[in-house]
């Protein structure tokens, strides 16, 4: 502190030069806010994602009980990797879409079985059992020829039977997972396969939650930085004053 | 048509790198793809897996561009620790689960002790 005397007619006035502050009370205050806005951001997120992971851990384990009685009805054999089709395709993607914010978001999606008339592009060679019309039942009939067709003329018929003929061309590959087990599968094996569609779903949530939390702490580290080097650089220009 | 959509861009695939159980649980829930034109999108580590292999695939996937989440369980996360801490990128996303054996432990989760890390007390002044 700093003081000058002034000695005026008859009066003495004593000036105190007062040090200037360290920062600005109000750069430090907007600073310290957005600081804490974002740390109390990333709290919020990360509370959030230990209770997803609690959901999604307590949904898988569901999934293995299930799993582990419909083993013990089935036989330990048939449900294993022994049972996985020797082709297959997924059932259900994730999108990652950059939001505005820029954060990332996954979501997924999930495809309906198709019946086999949707393969349009598929060369093998499809044998049917019984002619195609419309209305076509799902039972085979023995007596009609068994003729060899391209999968093209499927795809031809515009108002497609409800009910899909059985034929070979239904080993298509957008198959029920559920069906590699076997045609009667215990109740148990489908519960399992609902509990890892949903752990699947929480997946996604999850992995959005994870990102976000990476990157808010690395705003944090940033602003925190920008914060120090600011106090800093005020700092300076006072002792150099 | 689900392949061209996951080739186009329009849609990642979910794999998994788990136990039988894990593996078994996650393709019946639809997210497995295996043809002779493209390898699979799930591997099933077994007690004879090599740590080799297990790293060898997480890189495999990590280096495709049509997965957009890794499922791993965290023991085997644990055995390929150091390459699962060298992935930065967010896509595409890992995240550790638990087998029937090893539960989740939140302290050896990487997302998480990327995110609580490096926190002290200079750090809330």
């Amino acid at each position: 502190m700093d003081f000058a005397i002034h000695n005026s007619q008859s009066r003495t006035i004593v000036y105190a030069k007062m040090p200037p502050p360290l920062f600005t009370t109000r750069e430090s205050e907007g600073s310290s806010t957005l600081l804490d806005e974002k740390l109390l951001r990333f709290m919020e997120q990360l509370e959030l994602l230990e209770e997803k992971r609690a959901s999604l851990n307590s949904l898988i384990e569901q999934g293995w009980f299930s799993m582990s009685k419909a083993r013990y009805s089935m036989g330990n054999k048939h449900v294993s990797p022994l049972q996985y089709a020797s082709e297959m395709e997924p059932l259900v993607l994730v999108h990652a879409k950059t939001l505005d914010s820029g954060e990332l978001d996954f979501s997924t999606e999930r495809f309906e079985q198709k019946c086999c008339k949707e393969v349009g592009a598929d060369n093998r060679s499809i044998e049917e059992i019984g002619p195609q019309e419309k209305g076509v039942r799902r039972r085979i009939k023995p007596k009609e020829d068994i003729t060899k067709k391209a999968v093209n003329e499927e795809t031809s018929s515009e108002n497609a039977p409800e009910v899909t003929p059985v034929t070979k061309s239904d080993q298509n590959l957008q198959q029920d997972p559920l069906k590699w087990f076997g045609i009667l599968v215990p109740q148990s094996l489908k519960h399992a396969q609902l509990s890892f569609k949903q752990v699947l779903e929480l997946s996604a949530e999850i992995a959005t939650l994870q990102t976000a939390v990476l990157s808010t702490r690395q705003e944090l580290k940033h602003s925190k930085k920008h914060k120090h080097e600011e106090a800093s650089a005020t700092q300076l220009d006072s002792v150099a004053d | 048509m689900t392949r061209y959509f996951a080739m186009a861009g329009r849609g990642k695939l979910i794999a998994v790198i788990g136990d039988e159980d894990t593996c078994t649980g996650f393709l019946l829930g639809g997210i497995g793809e295996l043809n002779k034109n493209r390898k699979p999108n799930f591997l099933v580590v077994e007690k004879d897996t090599s740590i080799t292999e297990i790293e060898e695939t997480f890189k495999s996937f990590l280096a495709r561009n049509d997965i957009g989440i890794i499922l791993i369980n965290q023991f085997i996360a644990e055995m390929i620790r150091h390459a699962i801490d060298g992935h930065m990128q967010s896509i595409p996303a890992v995240l550790e689960i638990p087998s029937k054996e090893h539960p989740y432990d939140a302290s050896k989760d990487s997302i998480l002790r990327r995110a609580k890390g490096m926190f002290c007390a200079e750090d809330f002044r």
